[in-house]
């Protein structure tokens, strides 16, 4: 009895401390998701109304354009970084060699290092050595690649540890030769690490405005440094509308791809090689 | 002269300074089972990596068939590898991992599902093809990964301590069940393992390997009666040792006991008078008794120390007069019934369980 109590009692406070950490999520969230249907021109909660013109001006160029834009960039900043990543989680798993923990620090450094500073430093170095008219998307791509990459590395090289470490070995004594081994056996045991890393890479660069702060140009603005610039005039409904959309996408990935690969499993789980 | 299944001639494999392998020589005839047996790190995985070209050896020559097979890549050697942790590809079904070796032979769809039903047959495994290697237990998986490597027909079974993983009751079973299914196929297979026990049952002969060499070759009871070394005579089962040094009489070569007792024994060729040598006595072979032996036995006087009871056996070990320490396995019945710790006994062994070693 005394036991059953006192696990009930347990059960009871995670309960607690579950919903409080849903609250402090999902509050906001939903305080500006309200805000943006707010028939006033004044972003008030509760809204007062009710209307869909900010939403109205959300879907408008000028702010569809900047998604756009953000979405190119995210996909593009993806899928250069997972095609780094894939060597470089190879070589950094499956090798000994020299320099490999410099090679380490510089791919994961970027984590530990403040985007804002890494931006600036782009910046400079673009001017530096000449290459001021790629400032813009070319840049940005370069700067995205740089602090996307130790996700998707990080993923990959993950599932590459959970690999038994014969299974090259096997596939070659069945008489595969490396091509076909990578082809047949590794690439489909990597490959939901792959797609976590894709996935986190383009959240990452979708969510950024540290770096990007930096880089854009007239017509080549993430939605994020968008949004900052238009908050010097105030928190306008619009912007709620605004923010609601960007935050729909990344959880909208996130969904498509757990019911495809099951990201999750590979996050919290990732036993799948046994 | 019919060319080896397998010969390594002069095989070295070197890891910076050390020496995995430091000269071995093997030949492994058509359909033979033969054993690597050795204590971890002796050098017996490494001999197999260099047979399967995983890596190159150092030095030495690897002939399957008579045709040497260094220049050849894993994947054109014609070899079969069942590994300790199995290797199982976990994306793919039981009787796609099977199937794998076939594919990448380029074998039509239609022979491969039969050969690949016929393989899980053979393993007992029919009925469990579209099992995810998670979704089987550790025997069915050994059993998946025994039938992808039997399915390709190698000339060449590698076996890389397939049964460690297994429980004790599994592991019994599977020995005798490779084994049988290796004299049915009459594949040529090398086997590693550091359970003597593996070793004495699966094998027509065993290489007892130390320090990347082999120490004796030969066939299961060879090793085990007649051990050529001490290494040899300690790893496979348990054994007495005593000190004695070869001594010259007229009557032939004889053994002299650390107390000036000689002793009538067969002496291995090559031994110097005076040469330093172990007299060994396996325990089960060692009689104890109450009273002093027949003449020409080991005979040494002790007292039982302790008496372990394992069943069908006892094991009873004696502090000896002279400060050794002996002992012996009796069955349970008569001969030991009353012996207990501090029992004044004489430890007995005729000339015939006696082999003298170098020392």
């Amino acid at each position: 009895m005394r036991q059953d109590e006192r696990v009930s009692g347990a059960w009871i406070a995670l309960r607690i401390v579950v919903a409080v950490v849903y609250l402090f999520m999902f509050g906001p969230i939903l305080i500006t998701a309200a805000v943006s249907f707010n028939a006033s021109n004044r972003s008030l909660f509760p809204p007062q109304g009710f209307s869909l013109r900010w939403w109205g001006r959300a879907l408008s160029p000028d702010w569809l354009d900047p998604l756009l834009f953000s979405l190119e960039l995210g996909a593009a900043a993806s899928v250069l970084a997972t095609l780094l990543a894939l060597p470089l989680a190879f070589a950094l798993v499956r090798h000994e060699f020299r320099g490999r923990n410099a090679l380490i620090a510089l791919t994961l450094g970027p984590l530990l290092l403040p985007a804002l500073v890494t931006g600036v430093g782009i910046l400079q170095l673009f001017q530096y050595v000449g290459l001021r008219d790629y400032i813009g998307l070319p840049a940005l791509v370069a700067g995205h690649v740089v602090i996307c990459l130790p996700f998707a590395v990080r993923t990959t090289a993950i599932s590459l540890q959970g690999m038994p470490p014969n299974l090259e070995n096997a596939a070659a004594s069945l008489g595969a030769p490396p091509w076909r081994t990578q082809l047949h056996v590794i690439l489909p045991l990597v490959k939901n690490g792959i797609v976590a890393g894709a996935v986190f890479a383009f959240i990452h660069s979708f969510t950024d405005v540290n770096l990007s702060l930096f880089l854009v140009r007239p017509g080549e603005i993430p939605i994020n440094v968008k949004i900052l610039g238009f908050l010097e005039f105030g928190f306008a409904p619009t912007l709620a509308a605004v923010s609601v959309i960007t935050i729909l996408i990344p959880l909208l990935v996130v969904v498509a791809v757990q019911r495809m690969t099951g990201l999750g499993d590979f996050l919290y789980a990732e036993r799948g090689h046994g | 002269m019919v060319d080896p299944a397998l010969s390594l001639a002069g095989i070295e494999k070197r890891y910076g300074d050390t020496l995995a392998v430091a000269g071995l020589d093997l030949d492994v005839a058509e359909g033979e089972f033969v054993t690597l047996l050795g204590p971890s790190g002796c050098g017996k995985t490494t001999t197999l990596a260099v047979v399967a070209g995983f890596f190159a050896p150092s030095k030495g020559d690897v002939r399957i068939k008579g045709r040497s097979v260094l220049g050849l890549p894993p994947f054109r050697r014609d070899i079969g590898v069942v590994f300790q942790d199995y290797a199982l590809f976990a994306h793919m079904t039981a009787a796609q991992n099977v199937a794998f070796g076939l594919m990448m032979r380029r074998v039509s769809k239609p022979e491969i599902e039969r050969r690949v039903a016929e393989a899980l047959d053979l393993v007992k495994l029919s009925g469990l093809g579209g099992r995810r290697p998670h979704e089987l237990s550790g025997g069915q998986r050994q059993r998946v990964a025994l039938a992808r490597a039997l399915v390709i027909r190698p000339a060449i079974l590698l076996l890389d301590e397939p049964l460690s993983n297994l429980d004790l009751k599994l592991r019994e079973e599977m020995r005798l069940e490779i084994a049988e299914l290796q004299r049915r196929l009459g594949i040529t297979t090398l086997f590693v393992t550091h359970d003597q026990g593996e070793a004495l049952v699966m094998s027509d002969r065993v290489a007892v390997m130390n320090a990347g060499r082999i120490e004796q070759l030969g066939r299961p009871v060879d090793i085990y009666e007649r051990p050529s070394s001490r290494f040899v005579a300690e790893f496979i089962g348990r054994m007495n040792l005593f000190s004695a040094r070869i001594a010259a009489e007229t009557a032939g070569w004889h053994v002299r006991l650390a107390d000036g007792r000689v002793l009538s024994l067969p002496v291995p060729a090559a031994m110097a008078d005076g040469a330093a040598v172990h007299v060994a006595v396996r325990p089960e072979k060692a009689r104890l008794s109450r009273h002093p032996a027949p003449a020409g036995w080991l005979v040494f006087r002790g007292t039982v120390e302790r008496i372990l009871y394992l069943g069908a056996t006892s094991e009873i070990r004696l502090q000896l007069e002279n400060g050794g320490r002996a002992t012996a396995e009796a069955a349970n019945g008569e001969e030991i019934a009353g012996f207990t710790p501090g029992t004044v006994v004489w430890f007995t062994a005729p000339p015939e369980a006696c082999r003298v070693l170098p020392a």
